[in-house]
């Protein structure tokens, strides 16, 4: 049986995989919305940077940019500051590593997504809102982005379970989570099939929760949408 | 921040023993997942009976990470006698036969739902013509329906064949020495972070890409009758 002071401390590391992976999350979504709005049109000046940093990033395991962000992450930041011309000391914890890294590499897998979200938005809807004289910036906010967003929401729920996911595995470069307490109570107490148990029961609650979670954000985003809705089919469970 | 030749130049055999390890690794997980994976998508496919614990075997192991997976294998199944004092023994504490077991059931339950996706596209007239025609059930899926599913999966296949280039690191964790862990173990005597981790990375950037262009290139000799936009 599993002793309660270590599952307290399993649930102190589930709280913390959540917290990475929601700050990872948040970080990939702001890249890459950024990058969508900046690429949607082809052959866009902003395609020089995106190009190598979609082909850098979803080319390499994350836990490898991961490794490179925490060992190299306190060098890296001190020559950018030295660019702007800024002298400081910057230590790299795990948590920043590991936040940075997930953040970057999901960052050009929503940005890929968002954008082909927002070019599956109708034309005339752009065409629309200019005929009506909305400035551009309510275009976009008001009128582009709600439907952008449902378009956007099923593929976002599937990233943000791998994002979950990946935290896992980039808690190898020494992150006190979920794996890491697993790992401590399995050494101390040599049961450790039922600490990983729990901490996979922790996963499969979440990605459970998500489904359900998302099921309702897509009902509440595809109101005033005609879309046929299909239940039951557009995910595992 | 630098990178050094130097250093990259002296460390590459030993991350191309890693990048040996990876496929070590990589080649039986793909295989042994997609055999896994047939039967769970038929069994999904069709109401019924069968289609319960295929939906379970799909969720539980698309929910759980792959590295989860690995310590529960390696390391948590031997705390049974039964693992640990039978002929079980020789496959469980070898590595390599958990990092196989562990990647191939997470590999799977993606292609379970890759290969019901694609069997679920093909049109019904197809069958039914087939049916008419007199080919029996066994002939309809080995030399239809599969051939056609191989056809619309490809760009998801694609996919999640990154996707799994990409989870091999994982099996650093329980002590296989991959490219990623040779990378680290350069690093661990070097205490150069660049110049390891930035050669792991380019040619892990080099399989990637010869993966995509492979894809592209199946696509274009499968797909050939599809209309290009």
């Amino acid at each position: 049986m599993p002793l309660a002071g270590f599952v307290q401390q399993l649930g102190i590391g589930a709280l913390m995989t959540i917290q990475v992976a929601v700050c990872a999350y948040l970080l990939a979504l702001a890249i890459g919305t950024m990058f969508a709005l900046a690429t949607v049109r082809p052959r866009s000046l902003a395609n020089i940077v995106w190009l190598p940093y979609a082909s850098i990033f979803t080319g390499v395991p994350s836990l490898l940019v991961a490794f490179l962000f925490y060992y190299g992450g306190s060098e890296i930041v001190i020559s950018l500051m030295a660019i702007v011309g800024i002298k400081a000391k910057v230590e790299v914890t795990p948590f920043a590593a590991a936040v940075a890294a997930i953040g970057m590499v999901y960052g050009a897998y929503l940005a890929d997504l968002i954008r082909s979200a927002i070019h599956n938005v109708p034309r005339g809807q752009f065409e629309a809102a200019r005929v009506l004289l909305i400035p551009a910036p309510m275009i976009w906010l008001r009128v582009i982005m709600p439907q952008v967003l449902r378009l956007a929401l099923p593929g976002m729920t599937n990233m943000w379970i791998v994002v979950l996911k990946d935290t896992a595995l980039v808690s190898l470069i020494g992150l006190k989570e979920i794996m890491a307490y697993a790992k401590l109570a399995s050494g101390v107490t040599k049961e450790p099939f039922i600490y990983y148990l729990l901490a996979s029961a922790f996963f499969l609650g979440m990605t459970w929760l998500t489904y359900f979670v998302a099921g309702n954000l897509e009902t509440w985003a595809g109101q005033g949408s005609r879309r046929a809705k299909i239940r039951g089919k557009a995910h595992a469970l | 921040m630098h990178f050094d030749m130097q250093v990259a130049w002296d460390s590459l055999p030993k991350l191309l023993a890693g990048l040996g390890n990876t496929f070590t690794v990589l080649v039986p997980v793909l295989i042994l997942g997609l055999l896994f994976a047939i039967p769970v998508a038929l069994g999904r496919l069709k109401p019924g009976a069968r289609s319960l614990p295929a939906t379970i075997y799909v969720s539980v192991f698309r929910g759980v990470p792959s590295l989860v997976l690995l310590y529960l294998i390696y390391s948590g199944l031997p705390q049974f006698p039964i693992v640990r004092d039978t002929f079980l023994w020789t496959f469980f504490s070898n590595p390599y036969f958990c990092a196989w077991l562990g990647l191939a059931l997470t590999h799977s339950g993606f292609m379970a739902e890759i290969i019901r996706g694609a069997l679920a596209a093909i049109p019904p007239g197809t069958i039914e013509a087939a049916q008419t025609l007199g080919l029996t059930p066994r002939q309809i899926l080995f030399r239809l329906r599969l051939p056609m599913a191989a056809r619309y999966a490809l760009k998801a296949y694609q996919n999640e064949l990154l996707i799994m280039v990409k989870s091999t690191s994982a099996v650093s964790a329980i002590t296989i020495i991959d490219l990623t862990a040779a990378a680290n173990t350069v690093f661990d005597y070097t205490y150069d972070p660049f110049t390891p981790l930035l050669t792991a990375a380019a040619i892990y950037w080099c399989i990637t890409n010869a993966i995509r262009l492979g894809c592209s290139a199946a696509d274009r000799k499968f797909n050939r009758h599809l209309v290009r936009q």
